[in-house]
């Protein structure tokens, strides 16, 4: 048996577990970004109904984002 | 007695405000003379917003368009496969990594949607009884306000070009400060020519 290539599969999934997972952390970040922008400018302008609406898809916008991340680490 | 001094203060928000023509602002109002529920930061108590404007709805069809192609691409990807005689699900491993990608990429696309949207949301003209505000939502990360008083604005003007704009009604609303103050320009803004007689009008009571 040649332990080498399968050394080198197990390495190569594992190169694109951790790029997938640093990927998905990235953006995890960046919806946080995005919920402290839509925060910010609720405040500038006030909209009642309409900046809650805002701010609870962006809320859910992280927990996907996080969501996806543990799914990711649990499932890969 | 303080209730004196109070009430002139109301009634000229009254006089400011015109009832017969107000409006509520819902998610996609681009074009609100006296609207209803909508204050400013930096609005003070006796303020009242105559204006408030923002692109028309029209313009976000590029992203819309886009939006819609990039979430039946990977359905019509899946179709195709088969044709090619690349069966992906073969392996379990490629079946767990191809789960991920389609759930990051319906992700990355959701918040492209959710991001082009709040950037055509918070691009926001108001035209109050004192001033004149401008606030850009350029970038995710980059966000600025300006704003000019009406005594200080000199000249209103507005361009509508192009078969869409003329068929849909809308333009791009310039308004020219004195002095040093920024120069507003608004672009793509529904009933433009209303718009730029309601800013007329203010700025010649004042």
């Amino acid at each position: 048996m040649d332990f080498n290539f399968f050394n080198s599969i197990f390495s190569a999934n594992l190169l694109i577990k951790i790029i997938t997972l640093i990927a998905i952390l990235f953006y995890a970040i960046f919806t946080f970004v995005v919920f402290t922008q839509v925060k910010v400018m609720t405040q500038i302008l006030h909209l009642p109904h309409i900046n809650g609406i805002l701010k609870i898809i962006s809320l859910m916008n992280i927990i996907l984002a996080i969501s996806l991340f543990v799914f990711a680490i649990v499932i890969l | 007695m303080p209730d004196i001094f109070l009430a002139p203060k109301q009634n000229e928000k009254r006089k400011m405000r015109d009832y017969a023509n107000e409006s509520h602002v819902n998610i996609f109002s681009s074009f609100c003379q006296n609207p209803i529920g909508v204050s400013f930061q930096t609005q003070k108590p006796h303020e009242v917003i105559i204006l408030f404007l923002r692109s028309h709805f029209a313009t976000n069809s590029s992203w819309i368009i886009f939006t819609v192609i990039l979430l039946t691409l990977p359905i019509i990807i899946n179709l195709l496969l088969p044709l090619f005689r690349i069966d992906f699900f073969s392996s379990p491993t490629v079946v767990r990594f191809t789960t991920i990608y389609v759930l990051f990429y319906y992700l990355m696309v959701s918040a492209y949607a959710f991001i082009s949207f709040l950037h055509w949301f918070y691009n926001v003209l108001i035209v109050s009884s004192e001033r004149i505000l401008d606030i850009d939502y350029s970038d995710i990360v980059v966000h600025n306000m300006a704003e000019a008083k009406l005594s200080h604005i000199e000249d209103v003007r507005y361009t509508q070009s192009g078969f869409i704009p003329s068929f849909v009604n809308y333009g791009n609303l310039f308004v020219q400060t004195a002095g040093t103050e920024e120069n507003f320009e608004v672009r793509s803004i529904p009933k433009p020519r209303e718009a730029t007689d309601i800013i007329t009008e203010l700025t010649e009571k004042k």
